[in-house]
């Protein structure tokens, strides 16, 4: 019985194992460009007849040097930096007005009843349903030639902010239901204006799900590609994304230079990713499993 | 008596500001046309002119034409300055010191140019035996009297062209002012609306029957006042035209060109496609009746004023069934709960719900790039757009050689765009499956490690996924290509053929999305008790028969949910068509979002695209509906 299961075992590891190296090779391939120093498609630069073997040296994901070249031309050669500068400060940016809006929302949908509420919930929940490129060329029109907004910050952050505001108030709100109320009006007894409240008692004991909101904000503006690219039409004010896009994209093929760049912006993701995926699987799945 | 109970409980407010949109608007509408119809005034006079200065010069010779000109500036005072163009020379000049006949300066290009143009235009508008293009040209500097351009011809053969810069003669037909009536209508509704009472708690009574009635009679009574008004001002300006008209007649006779039916249709009398409007004759006699004169902008007045009509009602009624005054109350009561939902909800209004009613809109109009700055009206073309998507069955188009698919359809897309959503759901799903199956094996080790690696390509933002896969499938580099070769097979262009293009994204987008698929599943595995398996194995069931009778039956609560998000996510997924194949070839593998993606930034379609949005909500929306019931029955079951 045991031998059995072992084997059994054995050929779950073997299918496991070639399946996940399979599916890992694309970020080794990733890894081997950006640290081979140069820019081609190619691992390695291939003779004109080549034999089996140097296919094969040209298929390993490891390249003929290994060096740091494209990483440091990246960031100094090539406006990577700005680019990821430009990223990062949209995405805090969205973070800050995204959560502030957020809360201040969800705050008042799940503390006060008032005529228009559940209308107002409704409208956020469906406003989740209407499709990404039937907003695109409104908000173009609005964003870029009506306010004039098109090679800024403020243009992106203004709707990715919106764009996150309805699943970050529906959060919140969750978490908010779940603070007694005792707590609030054993401090309007004390006298607390309802800002103190707010300020001092309910944002400090929603820290956990603020931090997902604001992970969630900063992660929309982050990956965002689509709005990025119709909005921003000069070089400088490009983010990280579209930056990366303008490497190999079109005519141009830096391949050495796009690696580079989306491991550096993949890196901090990832990462978090991994640390918070099981709170995603548990999310996920929560609802749906009886 | 407060002031505000006696506002509560009189029909003042609502009349008051009632009859105050209703006259903003009014005024605002009035003004978008008048100014529409000074301009119209102002430019078909040009046009008359310089078609009356070029039919006059046709067939003229260098010395003959300059003759004419020369009488035609002695005749009229408009006439400010002519030009005419043939071929590479210009023929003649009214501009001091030009010693026309000469050749075209090169600073004088964009003249050739316009030429060039209005010759191709003439020629299409000929080929096709239809008036599709504009044949003449109205630039109007700021500021500036404006510059006519018309072809010259004989008998409908293009010789040249004719530019004539005319002053603006007849005055200004505004039916401007008329701020007095306002005032006392104004004040008539507020006296009014301050006699009639209304009795609180009350649905209808005689106070509230009685503003609906005086709204009724002064914002109808005055609009139709302001129509007439507009009626005369018409009238006015179609006289002035009658006598530009004549002027031009006798000017045209006098220049020496040959003689014209005075009783005819005036030819020079045209639209900006250089099609006679037969509103007079060449003497300078109406042909048709003022009423049937009516132009597009005053039509769209007439319309319009019902809606700021339906408008001022909806504000009575508003005001006199309580509406406001309970707002009001809300406002005042719930002030810090509004405080706290106001930021958000303003910006939901402008960036989310704003922009999708836009997007709406914006389909029932011809809306590109280069008439944006048209008014409204004139780019409206109510379901054209839709009519254009959905009607066009043309998917084969037969060529000289046979018949080919014909990519730009919108039924191939939806046909690819379902094709791509099934496959990759399938490939998604069945991976996953497999994959969380081998996970959930007991006592496996290194589970926790497979796991982190199996869950990396969810990881990495999907555009750099496409990206890099982009790289791989490389025809000539990319180590997909290697790795066949290596397996003695010949290399794929990849991006030349339709279902190798299609490949491509279904390999990538089925690498970006199994882990999501693997992850809930081991979720859902990993919640179903041990001992159901224990009891089954008992029993003598196989394991086939354990996974057909436990597993799935107990992992559809969780499948359903995870399929039905993952096809709406395939369906939209723009990121891995846009940058893995970008639809290549020639379009074949564009899916719906993508492709009213090109219509929009590639062809500039605006109106066009959002249509085609607008079709793909509608199909998702379709979709919601179905798979809520067939959710609701599997929930049931």
């Amino acid at each position: 019985m045991a031998a059995e299961r072992k084997r059994h075992h054995l050929w779950i590891h073997l299918g496991l194992a070639s399946f996940t190296l399979l599916s890992i090779y694309p970020v080794l391939w990733v890894l081997a460009l950006a640290f081979s120093g140069q820019q081609s498609v190619g691992i390695i630069d291939l003779p004109a007849d080549p034999s089996f073997f140097e296919r094969l040296r040209a298929v390993l994901p490891w390249p003929a040097h290994v060096s740091v070249k494209n990483f440091v031309d990246v960031m100094t050669e090539q406006p990577f930096g700005r680019w990821l500068l430009n990223s990062v400060l949209v995405s805090l940016l969205t973070t800050a007005l995204g959560v502030f809006l957020a809360c201040t929302a969800a705050y008042a949908f799940s503390r006060f009843r008032f005529p228009g509420r559940d209308g107002g919930m409704l409208a956020f929940l469906v406003s989740q349903m209407f499709p990404g490129t039937l907003m695109l060329i409104p908000l173009f029109i609005i964003i870029v030639k009506w306010l004039g907004l098109g090679n800024t910050y403020w243009g992106l952050v203004i709707v990715y902010a919106t764009t996150a505001i309805p699943f970050c108030v529906w959060m919140l709100k969750g978490y908010f239901d779940t603070i007694p109320i005792d707590i609030e009006e054993s401090a309007r007894i004390d006298g607390a204006s309802p800002q103190t409240i707010f300020v001092r008692i309910i944002l400090p004991l929603a820290k956990p799900a603020i931090a997902i909101t604001a992970l969630f904000s900063f992660m929309t503006a982050w990956n965002e590609f689509i709005l990025a690219s119709v909005f921003l039409e000069a070089e400088s004010m490009y983010t990280a994304p579209v930056g990366l896009r303008f490497f190999v994209g079109g005519f141009s093929s830096q391949w050495g230079f796009f690696a580079a760049g989306s491991v550096i912006v993949s890196l901090p993701v990832v990462i978090l990713f991994l640390y918070l995926q099981k709170y995603l699987v548990s999310g996920l799945t929560a609802g749906s499993v009886k | 008596m407060t002031l505000l109970g006696w506002l509560r409980q009189s029909a003042l407010a609502g009349l008051g500001a009632a009859v105050a949109l209703v006259l903003a608007l009014t005024a605002a509408l009035e003004g978008s046309v008048s100014d529409d119809l000074v301009a119209q005034q102002r430019q078909r006079e040009a046009v008359l002119l310089t078609q009356a200065i070029a039919a006059s010069l046709a067939g003229a010779d260098a010395a003959a034409a300059r003759e004419r000109l020369r009488r035609w500036q002695g005749g009229s005072p408009a006439v400010a300055s002519v030009r005419v163009v043939v071929g590479r020379e210009l023929l003649a000049s009214t501009v001091a010191d030009d010693a026309a006949p000469r050749a075209l300066r090169r600073e004088e290009k964009p003249l050739f140019d316009l030429a060039t143009l209005l010759r191709s235009a003439a020629e299409t508008n000929r080929s096709e035996g239809a008036v599709r293009k504009k044949t003449l040209q109205i630039d109007e500097p700021r500021g500036a009297a404006p510059v006519v351009t018309v072809p010259l011809g004989v008998d409908g053969r293009f010789e040249g062209i004719v530019q004539a810069r005319i002053r603006p003669q007849s005055g200004a037909a505004v039916s401007g002012g008329g701020w007095g009536l306002r005032l006392a209508v104004l004040a008539l509704a507020l006296v009014l609306g301050a006699a009639l009472p209304l009795r609180p708690g009350a649905r209808v009574d005689l106070g509230r029957v009685a503003a609906l009635l005086a709204l009724a009679l002064l914002a109808i009574g005055f609009q139709q006042h302001r129509l007439a008004q507009q009626g005369a001002s018409r009238e006015a300006s179609e006289q002035s035209m009658l006598a530009v008209q004549q002027r031009a007649a006798v000017l045209y006779a006098h220049s020496g060109a040959p003689a014209l039916d005075a009783a005819a249709a005036s030819p020079w009398d045209t639209d900006a496609y250089g099609r006679p409007l037969r509103h007079m004759s060449v003497g300078g006699r109406p042909l048709v009746h003022a009423e049937a004169a009516k132009d597009l902008p005053t039509r769209f007045l007439e319309r319009s004023l019902w809606l700021v009509d339906a408008l001022g009602l909806a504000v009575l009624l508003f005001f006199t069934q309580g509406f406001a005054a309970r707002t009001a109350h809300a406002l005042r009561e719930h002030a810090s709960a509004y405080a706290y939902v106001a930021p958000a909800m303003v910006g939901m209004l402008v960036l989310v719900f704003f922009p999708f009613f836009y997007g709406i809109g914006l389909s029932f109009t011809d809306t590109t790039l280069f008439n944006e700055a048209l008014p409204l009206r004139e780019r409206w073309i109510g379901l054209d757009n839709f009519v254009a998507i959905l009607g066009d069955f043309n998917l084969v188009s037969r060529g000289a050689e046979g018949s080919v698919w014909n990519y730009q359809n919108f039924y191939w897309t939806l046909m690819v765009t379902v094709i791509w959503t099934i496959s990759n759901v399938t490939v998604g799903v069945s991976v996953g499956f497999v994959l969380a199956l081998a996970l959930n094996t007991e006592g496996l080790r290194g589970k926790a490690v497979y796991r982190v690696l199996l869950i990396l390509p969810w990881a990495i933002p999907n555009y750099i996924t496409a990206l890099v896969w982009r790289g791989m499938f490389h025809p000539q580099f990319g180590v997909i290509n290697q790795m066949l070769q290596m397996a003695g097979f010949k290399p794929v262009a990849w991006f030349d053929g339709v279902v190798s293009a299609f490949m491509t994204g279904l390999v990538t987008n089925g690498w970006l999305s199994f882990p999501f698929m693997m992850v809930v599943i081991l979720g859902a595995l990993q919640s179903i008790p041990k001992d159901m398996y224990e009891a089954a194995e008992v029993e003598g069931a196989t394991r086939w028969q354990q996974l057909r009778g436990i597993t799935l039956p107990l992992l559809r609560p969780t499948l359903v949910p995870a399929v039905v998000l993952s096809v709406v996510w395939t369906f939209n997924m723009f990121n891995i068509i846009f940058l893995v194949s970008g639809g290549e070839p020639g379009g074949a593998n564009e899916i719906l979002i993508t492709k009213a993606y090109k219509i929009a930034f590639e062809q500039y379609q605006y109106a066009y695209a959002a249509a085609y949005s607008t079709v793909i909500f509608i199909i998702l929306l379709v979709y919601g509906y179905f798979q809520t019931r067939v959710t609701r029955a599997t929930e049931s079951y």
